[in-house]
């Protein structure tokens, strides 16, 4: 269903503490887009790599499938950065049309490739932290970090929520497929729709029975959970810190 | 062969490729890292209140019926749901809705702000799509931009008088083109290599249309089909929403 969700259940840092993966996500983020440099970049993203197909045991084709994700929004939009349409062509190539030239700077195209390091080192970055930390450990992190009550109880809902409504829709889209009703353009547009209205009937449905059965077991406003705790190891804090200051010591080379 | 030729073959086979590979078309989420540290920032904090906004509506709503909580969940979860269900489209490869569009027109564009906020920080976790650096300029565009542009339009039609099938088309559609305007208007802000923001602007636009204008069309009309659809089966539960309590 979501493969994301089922690899950060099997990986074998799951029971690393949540606060240490999130902590050392987040910054190694901020280092990158911080500096968007070249070295910093590929630092990140070789070393992001390595911990989670070595240390995390995620199948390396996997990982490297994640990482064409963003792919097409990256070619899209380096395409837009480095192609230009002006009256005189630019230094690295230009394809004439009429009057004008279509046409691209050898900057311009440092810059693209610069940003597509970047992003594919920031991305890297966010899968370490989704590949090996499920969805309740992050909330807990958050909700040491005082996110507002709301929100969290929210988020925690919609979170559980996600899987009831994609079982459904699962269904749906079987018993629709297996009696033709994505035979060609019209009928599966009116499948998607009737299958959007019927998920919408469903969901409401749902939410009443929930809120019912929640209020049977004595609900009045705050939904408890019980966490599990894995505290926080002095090594792995150790390592963290280390790489952090490497880091941080190569954005401050590259910046100055 | 000449120059010019290779040149243009070149520049064709780049264009093919580049348009080819996409068999995923998402509604255009900016991908982690892609912005700068300060636009990450500023676009954050120009989200704060109308986030505050949504907060303020759905707490007030939540202190009159706590009956509401799993609703407002269920309505992310089925946004969440929508958004990355394969949605049937001409070219072949597979696009998703937004899905906020409908969510506004169903539970109000405050709502849809905190509810977007959450959706999208899903997707960026369990979906690789969008990011947590890029998330205060995805929930501008996605979750606060779109849906207030798809409820205004919605809400000047029926002022208007016009036909309701064709004002949700119209809001559904709208939302989404403006949702992809934000999005282009924000790249163009923080990378404009040669020109002026204006043209890299036009460049962004340009680059995206192809995917992103049929995804409105199909979004605008999948919309119409599944209120209509909705109207027919689920009165109650949209009058619980809030979607036809106006019309009482």
């Amino acid at each position: 269903m979501i493969t994301i969700d089922r690899l950060c259940y099997n990986s074998k840092l799951r029971y690393v503490n949540a606060g240490e993966k999130f902590a050392f996500s987040v910054l190694s983020l901020c280092a990158c887009v911080l500096s968007r440099s070249v070295t910093v970049s590929c630092f990140v993203l070789i070393f992001m790599g390595i911990l989670s197909v070595w240390k995390g045991g995620i199948p390396f084709s996997c990982y490297l499938r994640y990482l064409t994700v963003p792919l097409v929004f990256l070619l899209l939009s380096s395409f837009a950065i480095v192609i230009n349409i002006s009256h005189t062509p630019l230094d690295l190539f230009a394809v004439e049309l009429g009057s004008i030239y279509l046409t691209g700077s050898r900057d311009s195209l440092m810059y693209a490739l610069n940003l597509i390091l970047t992003a594919l080192a920031s991305v890297s970055c966010l899968y370490f932290l989704s590949f090996h930390t499920p969805m309740p450990d992050i909330l807990n992190v958050l909700r040491k970090l005082h996110c507002p009550k709301l929100i969290l109880e929210l988020m925690l809902l919609i979170y559980r929520f996600i899987f009831v409504l994609f079982e459904v829709s699962h269904a749906i889209r079987v018993s629709q497929n297996s009696r033709l009703g994505n035979r060609d353009y019209r009928t599966s547009m009116k499948s998607f729709s009737a299958m959007a209205s019927a998920l919408f009937i469903r969901a409401m449905k749902k939410s009443d029975a929930l809120y019912d059965a929640m209020e049977s077991r004595c609900y009045n406003g705050d939904i408890r959970v019980l966490n599990e705790n894995f505290p926080p190891r002095k090594a792995e804090i150790l390592w963290i810190v280390i790489f952090e200051i490497i880091l941080y010591g190569l954005v401050v080379i590259e910046k100055f | 062969m000449t120059k010019k030729q290779k040149h243009r073959i070149l520049l064709t086979a780049i264009l093919v490729l580049t348009l080819g590979v996409v068999q995923n078309v998402n509604a255009m989420h900016i991908m982690e890292g892609y912005l700068p540290g300060g636009f990450c920032i500023a676009w954050g904090v120009i989200c704060l209140p109308f986030l505050w906004m949504g907060f303020r509506s759905i707490r007030k709503s939540l202190n009159e019926n706590r009956r509401v909580l799993p609703l407002l969940a269920m309505a992310g979860a089925f946004i969440f749901v929508i958004s990355s269900l394969k949605i049937p489209s001409v070219t072949g490869s597979c696009s998703h809705m937004t899905g906020t569009g409908l969510g506004a027109l169903l539970f109000g564009p405050g709502a849809v702000s905190i509810l977007g906020l959450i959706v999208l920080l899903f997707q960026a976790i369990l979906l690789a799509h969008g990011g947590l650096t890029t998330l205060g300029a995805n929930v501008f565009s996605m979750a606060v931009a779109g849906p207030f542009v798809s409820y205004g339009v919605y809400r000047l039609c029926q002022k208007g008088g016009v036909n309701k099938r064709l004002a949700v088309f119209l809001a559904a559609a709208l939302g989404d083109l403006f949702t992809y305007c934000v999005t282009a208007f924000q790249l163009a802000a923080a990378h404009h290599a040669d020109v002026s923001i204006g043209g890299a602007f036009a460049k962004f636009l340009a680059v995206f249309a192809p995917t992103q204008i049929p995804l409105a069309v199909i979004e605008g009309i999948l919309t119409v089909l599944i209120i209509a659809a909705l109207e027919t089966y689920a009165k109650p539960e949209l009058r619980a929403a809030g979607f036809i309590k106006e019309e009482r």
